[in-house]
Order: C-alpha cells, then structure tokens, then sequence
C-alpha cells in the first residue's frame, strides 16, 4: 500500500540469548514495520526491471541537499484486454531534489509528461513518525496522496494511514519471542466501497526469514529467504488468491559480491529475470537488466548508468 | 476359398508363373500386416516430428533461460576469484595484510 521505504531502522539491541538462558519477555525487539514484512524478499525477487535506457545523475549540493536528473528513453507497455502486448516507444526526464536531514526528509521528483512525486518523512517526536506521499498527474481523477502516522512502541509498531478517496487503513505488529513476530491490519476504501482485514507472521533468524501474509481480499503470500553466505542468499516466494485461483511461485538468488550485484528470479509463470549493478568506478554503476516471458513471447532488455553517490 | 479355387483353375490356362506371381503380389501387398506396418509407420513418422519439433523448442526454452541466469553469475564470479587471486599476489608481494 505505502510505496515509501524509509530508511532501516536502527540495528536489533541484543544478539539472540543462548539457549538455557530464560528469554525476557519484557525485552524483546522491535519489530519490523508491517509494510516491510516481506521486505528481504521483494529485494531479492523484485528487483527494478526496465526495458530501454536508464541514466541518472545525482549531485549533491550540500551535505543535506541534492538534486538528481534522470532520464529514460525506452518502451513502455499498455496494459491491454487482448493477450498481446501493446509497446509505445517513450522517452522521459525527470528533475528531482532531496533533502535529508536526521528528523526530516523531503523528495520531489517532476517529470515532463506532467507527473509530480512528493513524499516527506518526519519524526514529530523520538515514537511518532509522519509520512506523507502524493503522486499528481495532469489528468483528471489520477492524482492520489496520502498520509501516515507510525507509532514505534517497546515491542510494537502501529500505523494509521489516511489516503485519499476515503481511504483508512490501521495496522499493529508486535514481537512476540525475539525471532517471532505477528502483526495484523485493516483497511476501508470509501470509494469502492470495500474493507478488508488482513494478519502477517514474520519468523526471523540470524540465517533466515520466513513471513507468512493472509489478507480477505483474498491473497495468501508465503516466503522464505536464506541466507547461504555472506555474499549470496537465496529466496522463495509464493501467491495464491484464493477468489481468483491465481497461483505464482517463484525462485530467485542474490548474489552481493564486492563490485556487483547480481540477482536472478524463475517463475512459475514461465518468467525469467536477471539483474546486474556492477561498480565501474567510484559513483559509477553500470545497470543491465533482462526479462524474458517463454509464455508470452515477450522480451525486455535494458541498460543503464548510475551516476553519483 | 471357393473364389481362390475358381482363379487357380482358370489361371491354368496362363502361364503358371504369372498366375502364382500376381497372387502371391497381391496376397503381400493386401495382406493385413503390410497394412499395419505401413500405419505404424505414419504414425512413428508424426510422433517424431512431434518430438523432433519439442525438443527444440525445450532447448531453446533451457538455453535462454541458462544465457540470462547463469551466464552472468560465472562472469562475475570469475572475476571475483580474479580479483582475489590478484590481491594475495599484491599482499604476499608488499607483505601488507590482505585487505576486505
């Protein structure tokens, strides 16, 4: 639901307790916040796939603010009712700057085809953070934004969100034994008139992470991720939408050597993808990425630089 | 049996061999082997056209898909060792502990 990552938040307090030392109950760990919950592996599994070619340059200004430029030349699908793709050839630049300081962060992005990105991430207090993202197009009816409130508590987290188009949503995770954590949530669109209810499981070791997601919309998302190395990890995941019968299980590694990272994903769907970020020089990566659909014949490469820190 | 009788006896008047020859051609071309036979084969024939056709296309399918997962992977990771091999070289050479 929320798009915005934030940044990590601060390491676990203690390694695990040895096993004939009694768990504390009364001091467990933070939990990771719910939206996050599949969050190792959608990195792994869901790398930026593009097709066409991707420069972005960012230049700071100063130690808090900077401005990046990007741009993209490449096709673009539109999504069509016939089972073939349909591509149109676009090309697009988008200006952006940031602001990053401990307690506040501002980003805004515009790009020429009339598209605004804001998100502001603040820290009202040391518990209570606000975000807030918003997403405005030159069209009419597409513009949404919307607001959220975290409160970070001993050994829970709780957020509230606030969209637009009468859009609420709740969600409350909490550790339960210092590898288990379970969490639920809730949400109301006014606009089309649907609520739903939804619990999350996320079993976390040094080595592995297993989560578990159900939600009344009808989806059931499994997955698991090991940590083989300290270079290499390998993950699992699995949907299944039990209203429409829709199941997809995929397989991927993620490789993080010293000048790249490389990471690969088979599908059940007949999908597969590969992505590379490889270091050339000091604040130069070098981005390729391949897709290919066996099912649908369908074929994306891209190729990309990264300029700056 | 009759029918096979009545051929003999007029067939009597030709030439023996002809006769005995376009009876034991024609008993081996209609015989109901021959007819099997032939309809195996057609049939091996598509099943291996089948087969011919999908190999190829579950060879293109693993080869693709070998090209883009694992192709990448032995690329870096050769490079990885190389590197490695290149700094035990440096660090053996200057003496300095091998650096992360």
């Amino acid at each position: 639901m929320a798009g915005f990552v934030p940044p990590p938040p601060p390491p676990a307090p203690p390694a695990p307790p040895k096993p004939d030392e009694k768990v504390d109950y009364f001091d467990l760990p933070c939990p990771i916040p719910y939206e996050e919950i599949h969050r190792e592996a959608l990195m792994s599994l869901k790398p930026e796939l593009f097709e066409g070619m991707r420069f972005d340059f960012t230049k700071g200004l100063n130690q808090k603010f900077s401005l990046s430029h990007s741009v993209f030349m490449g096709p673009t699908e539109i999504p069509s009712q016939s089972s073939e793709t349909i591509k149109i050839p676009t090309a697009h630049y988008e200006f952006g700057a940031n602001f990053i300081d401990p307690k506040l962060m501002l980003f805004g992005r515009i790009l020429t085809d009339g598209r605004l990105n804001a998100r502001v991430k603040c820290d009202l207090t040391e518990n209570l953070t606000l975000k807030a993202n918003a997403q405005l197009t030159s069209e009419p009816h597409m513009s949404h934004g919307m607001v959220n409130f975290d409160y970070k508590g001993g050994d829970y987290r709780t957020q509230l969100q606030l969209g637009n188009g009468a859009l609420f949503g709740a969600s409350y995770i909490q550790s339960v034994t210092p590898y288990l954590s379970l969490g639920g949530e809730v949400f109301w669109a006014g606009q089309h008139r649907k609520s739903g209810i939804g619990y999350a499981a996320r079993y976390n070791t040094d080595k592995m992470v297993a989560t578990g997601q159900v939600a009344s919309t009808g989806m059931v998302a499994l997955s698991y991720v090991q940590k083989v190395s300290e270079k290499v990890s390998l993950a699992s995941d699995f949907m299944y939408n039990y209203m429409s019968r829709d199941v997809t299980a995929s397989f991927g590694y993620d490789y993080i050597l010293r000048q790249c990272r490389l990471r690969g994903k088979i599908d059940s769907n007949g999908c597969t993808a590969a992505f590379l970020e490889e270091r050339l020089n000091m604040g130069l990566n070098f981005i390729l990425s391949a897709e290919i659909d066996h099912r649908k014949k369908d074929y994306k490469f891209g190729f990309g630089l990264t300029v700056g820190e | 049996m009759a029918s096979q009788g009545r051929r003999g006896v007029s067939d009597r008047r030709n030439p023996k061999n002809e006769g005995i020859l376009s009876r034991v051609s024609n008993s081996i071309s209609q015989s109901p082997i021959l007819f099997q036979g032939r309809q195996a084969a057609s049939d091996a024939a598509v099943v291996a056209k089948k087969l011919f056709k999908s190999t190829g296309k579950a060879a293109w399918i693993a080869g693709t898909t070998f090209l883009i997962l694992v192709v990448p992977l032995i690329i870096e990771m050769d490079r990885e060792q190389q590197m490695n091999e290149l700094e035990m070289q440096q660090a053996s050479l200057l003496g300095t502990p091998a650096q992360k």
